[in-house]
């Protein structure tokens, strides 16, 4: 038997950013517990509560987040199509099944969430189902597979968890800071600690953007991997930008007699979750470029 | 998956294949299918992939169905392919002996991944039929070199239980999928 030749080449420009970007998380982190450490007991018991808050956050942010997006698990029976659909996908992937809901809201969008591959939930809009054709519906739903497999959730809770505990500091500072006047004693201390969580804080925000991006563009390549269409994604994400079709469907008869009534074509109103995501030109470039590769390389193969 | 692919999202690509072997015991499997639990092959498997929109994608699939359709002069394996609703493309073998079915399902696959296309195999499906004559299939996972039991019983329902019973009858013989949530249905299967 041959050996498998892939598809797609590997991203190691990618993956050194990515790697750069967590090495420098992590230096921070080092640093951050330095200085709480040298600024004695009193770091260490805040460091303690806080972590204790980011760990209850982390083992309750997957109801919360289903509930916020007023999403409910559907059964085979609901949603038959979608069941097939992340079903063939899950054995393209190698991956359990996840748990399937929807959201009943207009705005298109769709999202995993779960700490491990096992316990991992996808989420649908209804109005993403009825926004897409099939094969854009599957791209995106290989794009939140891909996060799952790469186990998105679990690496951006752990690359916030110092992030968090560094803003619980500052809350914590500017409530009780204020009223410091007859402890001496661990005055400076505070002080630093403080500081430190300032400049902690500023910079994990920073590099938690980015390395969020990084994966986007990373999950994109896992779902043109996946499906073996990146155009097809890239058509949705094309859609999902701007709410509406960005190819015309109409006949230009038709479209031509009904601008008239349009001032201005319908704005893009995606927010939340898409926050944290490079430019929609900027992935639908990358997958435009897996789809010359895909074309590219299969030339050269025959 | 190691604790860097994690990290740098993922494995780009599937480890080696796993051996064909474990296609292969199908056919031996079947034996103890036939002989002691009245299960008889129907005549019919298929491979099922997601058909790529590339120029050389399409000479290699009509490449692949000539040669099937040469060697199927000697052993008088029939060839035919669906298009399901899902855009995946069934090529389907008609031969009422097991052992052809299984060497006519591994040139498909092989065929596809000489052709760099080994990702796109979605599974292999064989059809059966029990004593009282209902349908049982089973499918071959290729990503994983699994087997597992799929008994359809009505729209998006399966019998579960039969299910198990099958798995119990031929796991000395066949590599079963350990894990049941991966026992992934396929509805609508056309053979």
């Amino acid at each position: 038997m041959a050996a498998t030749k892939t598809t797609f080449t590997r991203d190691a420009g990618l993956q050194s950013r990515m790697l750069l970007t967590m090495f420098l998380l992590g230096a921070l982190y080092v640093a951050f517990v330095g200085v709480l450490f040298a600024a004695g007991v009193q770091g260490f018991m805040i460091l303690l509560i806080a972590g204790g808050f980011a760990a209850l956050q982390f083992f309750t942010s997957d109801k919360l987040a289903l509930h916020a997006m007023g999403a409910r698990e559907v059964s085979p029976q609901e949603a038959p199509e979608l069941h097939a659909m992340i079903e063939r996908l899950c054995i393209q992937a190698d991956l359990p099944k996840p748990k399937i809901a929807v959201a009943h809201t207009n705005m298109p969008n769709a999202f995993a969430i779960g700490k491990s591959q096992k316990s991992a939930t996808v989420c649908a809009t209804t109005g993403i189902m009825n926004l897409l054709s099939p094969a854009e519906l599957e791209g995106v739903m290989a794009h939140e597979l891909a996060h799952i497999k790469n186990r998105d959730v679990m690496i951006m809770t752990i690359a916030s968890f110092f992030a968090s505990v560094a803003a619980m500091i500052l809350q914590f500072g500017f409530l009780f800071g204020g009223g410091r006047h007859s402890d001496n004693d661990d005055g400076p201390g505070f002080l630093v600690i403080l500081l430190a969580s300032l400049v902690v804080y500023v910079l994990s925000f920073l590099l938690m953007m980015a390395l969020s991006r990084y994966r986007e563009f990373s999950a994109d390549r896992g779902a043109a991997l996946t499906t073996g269409r990146p155009s097809a994604l890239a058509s949705a994400l094309r859609k999902i930008s701007s709410g509406m079709d960005r190819l015309p469907q109409q006949d230009l008869r038709v479209a031509g007699e009904l601008s008239a009534f349009f001032i201005a074509s319908p704005k893009k109103f995606i927010g939340g979750l898409f926050s944290t995501h490079p430019p929609m030109e900027k992935r639908i470039a990358e997958l435009e470029r897996f789809e010359t590769e895909l074309q590219r390389g299969s030339l050269a193969a025959a | 998956m190691g604790f860097l692919d994690a990290i740098l999202g993922g494995k780009k690509k599937l480890k080696a294949p796993p051996a064909a072997d474990k296609l292969f015991a199908m056919s031996t499997a079947y034996v103890t299918l036939s002989s002691g639990h009245g299960i008889e092959t129907k005549g019919v498997s298929a491979i099922v992939f997601q058909p790529l929109a590339t120029a050389d994608f399409e000479a290699i699939v009509s490449e692949m169905e000539e040669l099937l359709a040469g060697t199927g002069e000697d052993t008088g394996t029939t060839i035919t392919t669906h298009e399901d609703a899902h855009d995946y493309r069934w090529i389907i073998l008609h031969d009422d002996d097991i052992e052809d079915l299984v060497v006519g399902v591994n040139a498909v696959s092989d065929a596809l991944m000489v052709g760099g296309y080994g990702d796109r195999v979605l599974a292999a499906v064989f059809a059966f039929k029990d004593s009282k004559g209902r349908a049982l299939y089973f499918i071959y996972n290729y990503k994983r070199g699994h087997w597992y039991p799929f008994v359809p019983a009505g729209k998006n329902v399966r019998d579960g239980e039969r299910e198990l019973q099958i798995k119990a009858i031929i796991s000395d013989d066949l590599p079963i999928e350990p894990e049941m949530e991966r026992w992934f249905p396929l509805w609508g299967i056309p053979i």
